[in-house]
């Protein structure tokens, strides 16, 4: 169960005057993991709000396997893509297993109740996601690693040849931000998913991820006067594999950050320095 | 893991074994009362020997229809809390929350103090004047709230407050200058007054309130969905714009139906569905059901009280359901606080 994902010249605005993505074009192949990276602001969460098909561009088109999702009912389409948001505590205290089996509801019978497969997709994916042990204990009782195991528990439960996360690791401790990225890598070489994850950790990312994006914001901050909006549109993405993109010279032109690059094996790495640490380096490198 | 959740014969034993209790409840509440009956002698007929059975009487004539009248209310409010928690994401929320209840003050209020004298199949019109300003009032919320998005929570809180606030100030305008007799009618009207004796009105409501909360439970899995999240839920497949509108529809419904036949009586739409929430768990496949009969249940033994406690005078049912069902709300609380997620 694998499906191709192509974002074709796209573009967004929440305001007519301020446009947040502005021809886009993205093709993520089959069965690959695709990370997104850039500043705040830069128009991730939109990005993947915009193929999960919570928002409809203004322009351009977004298909899986060749198909416009514009056209595809709600029900068609959760059965395509499943998406994991920034985490979010309910009001009302559902336990871990009555929340995976939430991603089932399109599923129910006439009386409102989940089918045997239904049961069996809960149980799997809570098995995956190792989060079984937790199936009765109330959602807020967990820590914030096992929530957001929870919460992709629930993606998996979906069923869908693709997955999308929105900062999948953000809050999380170093062991659980692997182990999470484990997780995903997992579930998309052993199930054969297609996973695009918005991050902000560069190393992670390259460690992780086949493809990899990075996103700029369209609008400048006040006061940057470098290039017009024109240049800033024609790349307002750059997009292919992971140890292309996430260069030390592409994060720093992005992110406005320098910092200190190398490599480890095949992978690349990098660690932003800030002013102290560069003037450090700098006395003792002449 | 799969033998913890509910499953449907959990649920249908769980709502039958409710379903009986609230029975045998409103037949102990029947028989209780200023002037003791027994309903022995009450069940041999209308006429005993030629002379007129006072015991039938007063059963059938007066209390059956007061009882039947607390559950219709008692279920509407408590199956609309729910719904109307769930859709606002807010516990806070009840089915007078977004307007119902001002509006439904307004009409009644206008209705007495206009004096009309017409009456509709024999029936005064404060009831219609009631339901009338109730779905009015929740259509011109609705409206509003529209206007600041798709289904903005707190656009529509906010307008609900707004719209609450303007005509309860109008009603206590028409108050400030009605006269005696009708100031005292509005007053009882706006605490809650169980008078329905027509059972033709009786079964309407109980046939409205019941297709209500029907309705209601077939909406339950994806209002679960959506009291989680709404935009989880539409990743999930589920139409949420159709369903917050049929919910809400339907809860305004209920309600309206609920306020028209008694006035306005507080506390059961908030806290039942908590205290139900508290001991079952928030699935609202459960929840509906057994948060609408535990309502009627509660709604039939405050009025019992209310009739007895005093008696042969009464008290405003609202007066006894705030003061017997306030402390016994904190109780449970307190003894089931670890499970509830939103106190953290």
């Amino acid at each position: 169960m694998t499906a191709s994902v192509h974002v074709q010249n796209v573009s967004f605005a929440y305001h007519r005057a301020q446009p947040v993505l502005k021809d886009i074009s993205i093709t993520v192949a089959a069965g690959r993991f695709l990370a997104i990276l850039g500043p705040n602001g830069a128009g991730k969460s939109t990005l993947i709000n915009l193929i999960a098909g919570s928002l409809t561009p203004r322009s351009g088109t977004i298909s899986i396997d060749g198909i416009n999702i514009r056209f595809c009912r709600p029900r068609e389409l959760a059965r395509k893509i499943a998406i994991v948001r920034q985490g979010s505590v309910p009001v009302f205290g559902f336990s871990v297993a009555e929340t995976v089996l939430m991603a089932r509801t399109a599923h129910y019978g006439p009386l409102g109740f989940e089918s045997e497969i239904d049961r069996q997709c809960v149980a799997e994916a809570l098995e995956m996601t190792a989060t079984t042990e937790f199936a009765s204990r109330p959602l807020a009782s967990l820590s914030g690693g096992e929530r957001q195991r929870v919460f992709i528990a629930r993606a998996l439960a979906q069923d869908t040849p693709i997955l999308l996360m929105d900062e999948p690791t953000t809050f999380l401790d170093l062991k659980h931000q692997v182990g999470i990225y484990d997780l995903l890598k997992t579930i998309q070489v052993n199930r054969s998913r297609t996973i695009i994850a918005i991050t902000q950790d560069v190393n992670l990312a390259a460690q992780y991820c086949d493809d990899a994006i990075l996103l700029r914001p369209l609008s400048r901050p006040p006061g940057s006067t470098k290039g017009s909006d024109a240049d800033l549109c024609r790349c307002q993405c750059r997009i292919g594999p992971a140890s292309d993109v996430l260069t030390a010279g592409h994060i720093e032109e992005v992110f406005g950050v320098s910092g200190f690059s190398g490599r480890i094996g095949k992978e690349n790495f990098f660690v932003p320095l800030g002013r102290m640490a560069k003037d450090a380096i700098r006395d003792a490198d002449p | 893991m799969v033998q913890q959740l509910l499953s449907p014969r959990i649920l249908l034993v769980r709502t039958a074994a409710a379903a009986a209790v609230l029975v045998v409840v409103m037949l102990l509440c029947a028989l209780a009362g200023s002037e003791s009956i027994s309903l022995k002698t009450a069940l041999t007929g209308a006429h005993e020997g030629g002379t007129t059975n006072s015991d039938y009487e007063i059963l059938v004539h007066i209390r059956v229809p007061r009882v039947i009248l607390a559950a219709i209310v008692g279920a509407a409010l408590a199956a609309a809390g729910v719904a109307l928690q769930a859709l606002l994401r807010n516990p806070l929320a009840d089915p007078y929350i977004l307007g119902i209840s001002s509006g439904a003050g307004l009409g009644a209020t206008l209705a007495i103090i206009g004096g009309f004298s017409w009456t509709l199949w024999g029936r005064s019109p404060i009831a219609i004047f009631a339901f009338v300003g109730a779905v009015g009032t929740v259509w011109l919320v609705w409206g509003i709230g529209r206007i600041t998005g798709r289904f903005h929570v707190t656009g529509l809180l906010l307008a609900g407050v707004a719209v609450n606030a303007f005509f309860s100030a109008i009603i206590m305008f028409l108050i400030s200058v009605a006269k005696g007799q009708q100031l005292h009618a509005t007053m009882f009207w706006l605490m809650g007054n169980m008078a329905e004796e027509e059972f033709f009105v009786l079964w309407i409501g109980a046939g409205c309130v019941t297709a209500g909360v029907v309705s209601l439970y077939f909406l339950a899995p994806q209002l679960n969905a959506i009291s989680f999240n709404p935009e989880d839920a539409r990743s999930m497949g589920i139409h949420v714009e159709r369903v917050q509108l049929l919910a809400f529809t339907i809860s305004a419904f209920v309600t309206a139906v609920a306020v028209s036949l008694s006035g306005l009586i507080g506390f059961v739409g908030l806290v039942v569905p908590h205290a139900v929430r508290l001991v079952l768990g928030p699935d609202h496949r459960q929840l509906l059901p057994i948060a609408g009969i535990c309502g009627a249940m509660f709604l039939v033994i405050a009025d019992t009280v209310a009739r007895v406690i005093v008696a042969p005078a009464q008290l405003p049912v609202g007066v006894v359901t705030a003061m017997v069902g306030g402390p016994f709300f904190l109780i449970l609380l307190i003894r089931y606080n670890r499970k509830v997620s939103w106190l953290r």
